[in-house]
């Protein structure tokens, strides 16, 4: 029988990773109301990238490479492609989903579709609570928080983040008040996809790397983010919390098939008794 | 109500493409149409090695005009139409590989359709409420549930690697081109009607400005769902023949996203909310991923070269291959100054 | 949708110097595009390669693992090879290749076209057996010889053309043996860990896939009765399955010495990360398919270190014929990217090609649509040495006519251990495979994890 605490555990580890995932989704969606279907392929490209430069330098500048990669990644996509197709929702989502179905293929050609995991930065497994858990999992956990609370204090205290903040409110206004609209949002791009790139590498090694792996990040983010209330990124974590233990109970309880279900029963109910999500705002046309 | 709808249609003459279609097509035009019919209905004849590619882009011509004459006339973007089709090709396999394998089709077809209709109903009621992105979001996610549960029924469903135990239509190429070109034409033709008429009007002035058909006193729910069972037969028909034109069904070629994805890449290649848009995509799109770009890029690279052949054009031609092509030859026949 | 495009100058000459140009050139291109390749089609031959022109041998793998593309490279060898001898009938041989990207539609496609257009005279292929299955009807309606040489389903040939010869009689498995002496084998090799360790309690986890029912339903009881093992756990798990802990844990659990497991759409790499960080006290043991390759010691950055998979050829570690090793040698030799093995495929592709050429010969024809029982009647008398072993089929009335006999030294299914170094390494880079069973032709011990104890 399962401990309530492995339950705990388990669920902690797995949401903090999902956290991680839904964050840079949540970003470009609450500020500039852009669904950006490739996410999940920045999370991969962290991942990919992470394994490239681990390929010649050791894990922890890998992990700030990829950080940097899939950051810059993300820039070039909105200053290359979505910055002229963002008046139109329905492009949008079509180009974005495009180009993660060529980064994809891209990378099949080049690595094949052979899952492989990252080689952890700090290795190692402790037996808690009736289950084991890698130190990996736990150094995910902590950095986890940490990146969140930093997330916290820039769009709080510093001027871009303020001004992140002010133009998701309104453009208009911000463009009145003096804001480079243009540098903002490239600052926010760059910013979720530097998260993207995190989310990468710890998904990656924790679960598999491989060029399809876009598809299953892609989803979760997306319902996380639903779930927890687009522009609000107190709700994108809770919902992220909120899914990882229901995944958790649910694999615990009724069984591993089954592990995605109920993720996507509580969207649906979310999306038609409460489309904004437990605390966002309503979605502006 | 008739004041109503010419007001309707006042307003969406005022859109281009209303007027392209409304007006009499010219002599090129016609000239286009005529060849192009002509040499569809004689592939086997002046190219046989490509018989089974256009035969297969048959079907997808159903799909592609299924989707089109509700989110591309109403621009409800729906992100799951293999829901639909997947749906009704499961319902075929799971009747022969669990009830009676030799269970004739004269039963298992209507079957399926009617399947595919009910749920996909089931599906559109809440979710025609909700606006934009909310109802993409909930057709995606019909989708990934659908496949979900393919998965964790796996006894019934044979999970990822699918069911073999439907019956072929046909072994020969020939036969198999004629077998779909006949429903595809014939549907392509009927919503091509619905286009036209009223209800197609209306749809499309949905698709420009709701609130402004909904004050003109028009019941805009009724009109969406009728125009989901519109879009809801002919996916049901296509899902079941594509379940006999290969003889078994599995997620990967009928439910996953990506087949939904492929749908709205067509239409909007084509041109979405023409109807004949995106039979034109249906047959440029399956042709270049499944016998041109195959030819010479093998069959990996050739994604890679199809999708950035889609996102050139979904950024340069936004309104559609087709759109512009007869445009042009609106113009060479002297007609519609801006 | 507002129409960007309208703005500047309407008029459009007929060279089309407006705005429109990209456009026109693009259909233009196209349009020449499609002759160009039209007048290619029309040249393609028809029919099935009755006449005096080259003979096509059609090979679809799934080319975008490595196991299909270890395969498909190894045909590339199969065809030079048999055209260095004369080809077939003195007629030169040529590949056509075809990805079924593990989907059974797909498949379907390949068979439909290589037949009807490109004129194939034999097929080989398929890796999953779902897809091979799903094409089967197919491929016995339509009479092409097809030599399955990589999935194992039973059901392939006893459903098939146990039940219904004249139908599917043009349907042949080479390679590998089928799971149901698979499974079988497999207990012998739980009784060969329990004689060198002393392990007798074993816990059997395998993916819920077709392939692998037998090791659900025979392993367990073998182990069981013939050889007096203890299995505490006998355990389906669902193919996409991504956190692994809880099944670990449950192995743990029971206490068991070793895991028996049986994966192949899984690919194992989070598995494995999880039981080598986390020391979880069992062996790693069984058939893992991603684990055929050579390439997996660098996807699991050493994580296989241990683990055992059973494959055909043994990974071309060990000389099951006098032709294995040599064959694997020449593969290093002229493919240096992954896989830098032929995987367990490779060997049943290459060994079809020859087997084919040998009935044809003796039947003096590949003319399939109306002489294909001259074709089967040679191809089952065949006795053919191969890579992967001494190639013979069961007859008509057998159990499982046209499936490839089994043996030591028939076919036979030899299990492969990750060690750090051995002596013939074959593999690129760190890592080294040594075949450790059966014992008539292993090349090292079998090592327990070091931190078993």
């Amino acid at each position: 029988m399962v401990d309530v605490l492995t339950i705990l555990v388990t669920g902690a580890m797995i949401s903090s990773v999902y956290a991680l995932i839904a964050i840079g989704f949540s970003l470009i969606y609450g500020v500039r109301g852009v669904i950006n279907l490739s996410h999940g392929a920045l999370i991969m490209i962290g991942a990919f990238g992470y394994l490239i430069i681990n390929g010649v330098a050791p894990e922890w500048v890998a992990f700030i490479g990829a950080i940097a990669v899939a950051g810059l990644a993300s820039l070039v996509l909105y200053l290359g492609l979505v910055r002229y197709t963002e008046h139109d929702v329905v492009i949008t989502f079509l180009a974005t989903v495009v180009v993660a179905l060529i980064v994809q293929q891209l990378l099949t050609l080049q690595f094949s579709l052979a899952p492989r995991s990252l080689s952890p930065l700090v290795p190692g497994g402790i037996p808690v609570a009736g289950t084991r858990v890698r130190v990996y999992q736990i150094v995910a956990f902590v950095l986890s928080w940490v990146a969140l609370g930093l997330l916290y204090l820039f769009v709080r205290r510093t001027k871009l983040g303020r001004s992140i903040l002010a133009t998701s409110m309104s453009e208009k206004g911000a463009k009145l008040n003096g804001v480079n609209v243009l540098y903002v949002n490239a600052a926010t791009w760059l910013v979720a996809g530097a998260f993207a790139g995190f989310a990468g590498v710890f998904l990656g090694s924790l679960q598999s790397t491989s060029p399809t792996m876009w598809v299953n990040a892609l989803g979760l983010a997306f319902i996380i983010v639903t779930i927890g209330g687009v522009g609000s990124i107190k709700g994108t974590i809770i919902a992220a919390y909120l899914i990882g233990f229901l995944e958790t109970l649910t694999v615990s309880f009724v069984g591993a098939e089954w592990r995605g279900m109920f993720a996507l029963l509580l969207l649906i109910g979310i999306i038609i008794a409460r489309p904004q999500g437990l605390f966002g705002r309503e979605f502006i046309e | 109500m008739s004041e109503s709808v010419t007001a309707v249609e006042e307003e969406s003459s005022e859109n281009v493409l209303g007027r392209v279609f409304n007006a009499e097509a010219n002599r090129y035009q016609m000239g286009f149409l005529a060849v192009a019919f002509l040499g569809l209905i004689t592939v086997p004849m002046w190219n046989p090695g490509w018989t089974y590619v256009f035969a297969f882009a048959n079907i997808w011509v159903i799909f592609a005009v299924s989707w089109d004459i509700i989110s591309g006339h109403t621009n409800y973007i729906s992100f799951g139409h293999s829901f639909l089709s997947g749906l009704a090709a499961y319902t075929t396999a799971l009747l022969t590989f669990n009830v009676d394998p030799n269970m004739s089709i004269y039963i298992t077809f209507p079957v399926s359709v009617a399947v595919a209709v009910v749920a996909g109903l089931a599906f559109a009621l809440p979710s025609l409420r909700l606006s934009g992105p909310y109802f993409s979001l909930l057709t995606f996610v019909s989708v990934l549930i659908a496949t979900k549960a393919v998965y964790i029924f796996s006894g019934y469903t044979n999970g990822e690697m699918g069911i073999s135990t439907v019956s072929v239509l046909t072994f020969d190429n020939t036969e198999m081109f004629y077998l779909t070109l006949v429903p595809a034409l014939l549907i392509a033709a009927i919503l091509l009607y619905i286009s036209r008429s009223n209800v197609g009007l209306v749809l499309k002035a949905i698709g420009q400005n709701e609130r402004a058909v909904e004050s003109a006193g028009l019941d805009t729910t009724r009109f969406k769902l009728w125009g989901f069972i519109y879009s809801a037969i002919p996916m049901g028909v296509g899902g079941a023949l594509l379940a006999h034109f290969f003889g078994n069904v599995e997620p990967i070629a009928f439910l996953i996203v990506d087949r939904s994805i492929e749908m709205i890449a067509i239409a909007a290649v084509g041109g979405m909310g023409t109807i004949l848009g995106p039979v034109g995509g249906a047959y440029l799109l399956i042709f270049l991923r499944d016998e041109l770009f195959r030819a010479f890029l093998g069959p990996n690279a050739r994604w890679v070269a199809l999708w950035s052949v889609v996102l050139i054009l979904l950024v340069t031609s936004p309104d559609g291959l087709f759109t512009r092509f007869w445009r042009l030859l609106d113009r060479l026949g002297g007609g519609g100054s801006e | 949708m507002v129409d960007n495009n309208r703005s500047g100058a309407s008029s459009s000459d007929s060279s089309g110097r407006t705005g429109r140009v990209p456009r026109r050139r693009f259909l233009k291109a196209t349009g020449a595009a499609a002759i160009a390749t039209s007048v290619a089609g029309c040249t393609s031959s028809l029919g099935g390669g009755g006449g005096g022109g080259t003979i096509k041998l059609g090979h679809m793998a799934p080319v975008q693992l490595d196991m299909g593309k270890g395969s498909m490279r190894s045909a590339r060898m199969m065809v030079d090879a048999l055209n260095e001898e004369g080809g077939i009938m003195d007629r030169e041989v040529e590949l056509v290749e075809g990805d079924t990207q593990l989907s059974a539609s797909q498949a379907n496609q390949l068979v439909q076209q290589w037949v009807n257009q490109e004129g194939v005279s034999m097929i080989s292929g398929t890796f999953a057996s779902e897809t091979m299955l799903g094409i089967e009807e197919r491929v016995g309606n339509l009479n092409v010889p097809f030599i399955d040489t990589g999935a194992a389903s039973p059901r392939i040939t006893q459903d098939h053309v146990g039940e219904d010869y004249e139908t599917y009689k043009n349907v042949f498995r080479c390679n590998p043996v089928n799971a149901d002496f698979q499974a079988d084998l497999l207990a012998d090799y739980a009784a060969f860990l329990s004689d060198t360790h002393g392990w007798n309690s074993f816990a059997v986890v395998v993916e819920d896939a077709a392939w692998t029912q037998p090791f659900t339903d025979r392993t367990p009881g073998r182990m069981e009765d013939e050889h007096g093992l203890t299995v505490e756990m006998n355990r389906r798990i669902s193919p996409d399955t991504t956190d692994f802990t809880p099944i670990l844990d449950s192995v743990e659990e029971t206490g068991a010495k070793a895991m028996l497991k049986a994966i192949s759409h899984i690919s194992g790499t989070g598995m494995l990360a999880s039981w080598g960080d986390n020391e979880y006290p069992f062996a790693q043991e069984g058939v893992n398919v991603a684990s055929m390759s050579p390439q997996y010691w660098s996807d699991t950055n050493g994580g296989c270190l241990y683990e055992t998979t059973a494959e055909s050829g043994a990974g071309g570690t060990a000389p099951v014929t006098e032709k294995t090793v040599p064959f694997t040698e020449d593969y290093i030799e002229r493919f240096d990217s992954r896989p830098t093995l032929p995987m367990y495929m490779g060997f049943g592709t290459m060994d079809a090609g020859f087997i084919f050429k040998n009935a044809a010969e003796a039947a003096g024809t590949v003319d399939f649509e109306n002489n294909i029982d001259d074709i089967v009647a040679e191809m089952e008398a065949t006795d053919y040495t191969g890579t992967a072993g001494q190639v013979q089929f069961y007859g008509r009335d057998h159990d499982y006519p046209h499936d490839v006999k089994f043996g030591d030294d028939l076919v036979p299914f030899p299990v492969t251990q990750w060690q750090e170094e051995a002596e013939n390494d074959m593999i690129e880079g760190d890592g080294a495979k040594v075949c450790v069973w059966p014992e008539s032709f292993a090349t090292g011990d079998h090592v327990p994890p070091q931190w078993m104890g």
